[in-house]
């Protein structure tokens, strides 16, 4: 296992997390940061989404069927979150490895997630109301 | 807030995080790096520091419903934004400055931290989403 040169000057974090292997180029650890911003984005919209729709389909959904997508957004919202800096240490351990990524394991389920949540809202509209 | 009159401890933590790693401030590294990416991942953080400014206001606006405690979501979101605003400059010229050197050490604080964060709004936010009326 080859050290980074200047593993010295390294936190102790990025010691215990990213051990070993060569730093990649920074253009590549920087992208990995984007991309990894642009999930936890994604992550905040569907908090925001679930604390909303609890409050907002007051009127429309019934009780249980509002918190059960609240809390199905919420919960998505969290899983991408900590999906995301799984997939960020990922990434940056492939590249300090000269190795192929790893697939991207969030983004199913960002499809699955969302898809449930349409679906069941979708059933609701479809069978409540006059 | 980034301006060399400011003198609060976030100052001094950044001078103190600026000897102690040796990265005199470089503007910009845009002769060798034609995507500029250090700029765009700052442009990153501050979509997210925005991201988080706006889901404060969509919390604000369900106050009403959940109760005052709410306003427990959005300080959470609006202290990460603040403490994304203050550290941008160190991660501009980090990423400069790796840019230059060609060798940039990733720091899994700050993601880490932001999971934090976006973990403690989604447990919050579904406790008050069980127990709200």
């Amino acid at each position: 296992m080859t050290r980074a040169p200047d593993a010295d000057d390294r936190t102790w974090l990025a010691r215990r997390l990213l051990p070993d292997g060569d730093e990649p180029d920074p253009r590549f650890t920087l992208a990995n940061e984007r991309t990894f911003l642009a999930w936890i984005r994604t992550a905040l919209a569907l908090l925001a989404g679930g604390i909303a729709i609890e409050a907002f389909a007051v009127d429309i959904f019934d009780a249980n069927v509002r918190k059960l997508v609240a809390l199905l957004l919420i919960g998505l919202g969290m899983l991408l979150s900590g999906g995301a800096f799984v997939r960020w240490l990922g990434v940056e351990r492939a590249m300090r490895h000269a190795k192929p990524l790893p697939l991207p394991m969030i983004a199913p389920l960002l499809g699955i997630g969302g898809a449930v949540a349409a679906i069941v809202v979708g059933i609701v509209v479809l069978t409540s109301g006059p | 807030m980034t301006t060399p009159r400011h003198r609060g401890p976030a100052t001094a933590r950044r001078r103190r995080a600026g000897r102690s790693r040796r990265l005199p401030t470089v503007t910009t590294a845009a002769h060798l790096d034609r995507g500029l990416q250090p700029e765009r991942a700052t442009l990153a953080w501050s979509r997210t520091c925005l991201a988080l400014v706006t889901i404060s206001a969509i919390f604000l606006r369900w106050v009403s419903h959940y109760g005052a405690w709410l306003l427990v979501l959005p300080a959470i979101a609006l202290v990460a934004a603040v403490v994304i605003t203050d550290t941008q400059r160190i991660r501009t010229n980090r990423g400069v400055h790796g840019i230059h050197r060609g060798s940039l050490t990733a720091d899994p604080l700050p993601p880490l931290m932001l999971v934090g964060v976006v973990l403690a709004l989604g447990v919050a936010g579904a406790c008050f989403a069980l127990v709200a009326p």
